[in-house]
């Protein structure tokens, strides 16, 4: 194929194909602590090993549930509420000491305070409602502020 | 050369076979690699760091399942792919590649005038910084069909065979594809001198 019957046929041939080797070559910086919060997000699905199920209040006795089902209804739900929210992202949920930590990054220009506060909110409510019980205590820690 | 114990196949065993530390292993050692390909397919570094949170845990799932048909990098690249690839179907039509790799304000249209840069003064490190932005803007501006193999293949030196097993398409289909996205980005850069 040549580009308008007067470029070259192969175009890893023209010249501005160094550029795009140029870009290759330009390092991404991975986001500080995104490791981290892999590995937290991994660990809090994956449940300790060995962990004893999560013992929720209802009605007439308790619900026993693993930490591992917790987490990852927390995270789906954590998730849902984050898009719906527009500007925050859920970066990972653990839980700690019977507690969900919910880890989130918010948009530049979102109000911090108010959308940890309605992740809080929404979380504890849809986990009720999927649970029939009160679930742990849901934190939620805003981590990151990101441009876009 | 790692060990054998250290390699990705050895940790991928003993991850699947409930060793913690070996899965955070190659967490720590694939990161960086999936966060640069989710970035590239995205575009958005937010979504970029969701899509390797949900590639590790869709990994984390899948690895009692790898019969190590594939190297685990391409795997995992295979794993981070799909995953940028279903946030791009789920995502609202209204963002703007544009603003994916922001160059300085009204220079955009002038970072391919004149001659490519190659010698290093500084003046000239900064035109080439401009050209390399522009070059990526135009690959955030692909097809996504164009724009995915270009990446694996252009931007992360994978091989032809293993872009096609990453898509999951043959060789020749590929090569097609690749010589499309490639003559489309160069329309671009041209368009844009």
């Amino acid at each position: 194929m040549t580009d308008q019957g007067s470029g070259p046929a192969d175009p890893e041939r023209d010249p501005h194909w160094e550029l795009v080797r140029a870009a290759a070559r330009r390092r991404v910086p991975t986001p500080p602590g995104l490791v981290e919060r892999v590995l937290r997000s991994v660990s809090g699905v994956r449940g300790r090993r060995g962990a004893p199920p999560i013992a929720l209040p209802s009605e007439g006795g308790s619900l026993s549930v693993s930490e591992t089902v917790v987490v990852q209804l927390a995270r789906a739900v954590a998730a849902e509420v984050a898009e719906a929210a527009d500007g925050v992202h859920v970066s990972a949920v653990a839980l700690d000491d019977g507690e969900l930590q919910v880890l989130a990054t918010v948009r530049f220009g979102v109000a911090a305070d108010e959308a940890a506060e309605l992740l809080r909110d929404r979380v504890t409510e849809e986990l009720q409602r999927q649970l029939g019980s009160p679930p742990p205590t849901v934190n939620v820690h805003v981590v990151d502020v990101h441009p876009d | 050369m790692p060990a054998e114990e250290d390699s990705d196949a050895g940790l991928a065993d003993r991850a699947a076979a409930g060793d913690h530390a070996a899965f955070d292993t190659l967490v720590r050692r694939h990161t960086p690699m999936m966060y640069r390909v989710a970035l590239r397919i995205t575009g958005g570094s937010a979504e970029a760091e969701d899509v390797v949170q949900e590639a590790w845990l869709a990994a984390w799932r899948a690895l009692p399942a790898f019969r190590h048909q594939s190297s685990v990098s391409t795997w995992l690249y295979r794993v981070v792919t799909n995953g940028a690839l279903a946030l791009l179907r789920r995502r609202r039509p209204t963002v703007s590649l544009d603003d994916v790799h922001p160059g300085p304000a009204g220079r955009r249209r002038s970072t391919l005038d004149g001659a490519l840069v190659a010698e290093a003064t500084p003046e000239r490190q900064v035109v080439r910084a401009e050209q390399v932005d522009a070059v990526l803007r135009a690959i955030a501006r692909l097809d996504v069909s164009q724009r995915v193999p270009l990446v694996l293949r252009e931007l992360e030196g994978l091989s032809y065979e293993e872009v096609a097993e990453v898509l999951e398409v043959s060789i020749p289909a590929l090569r097609a594809r690749l010589h499309r996205a490639r003559v489309a980005l160069l329309g671009q850069l041209r368009e844009r001198r």
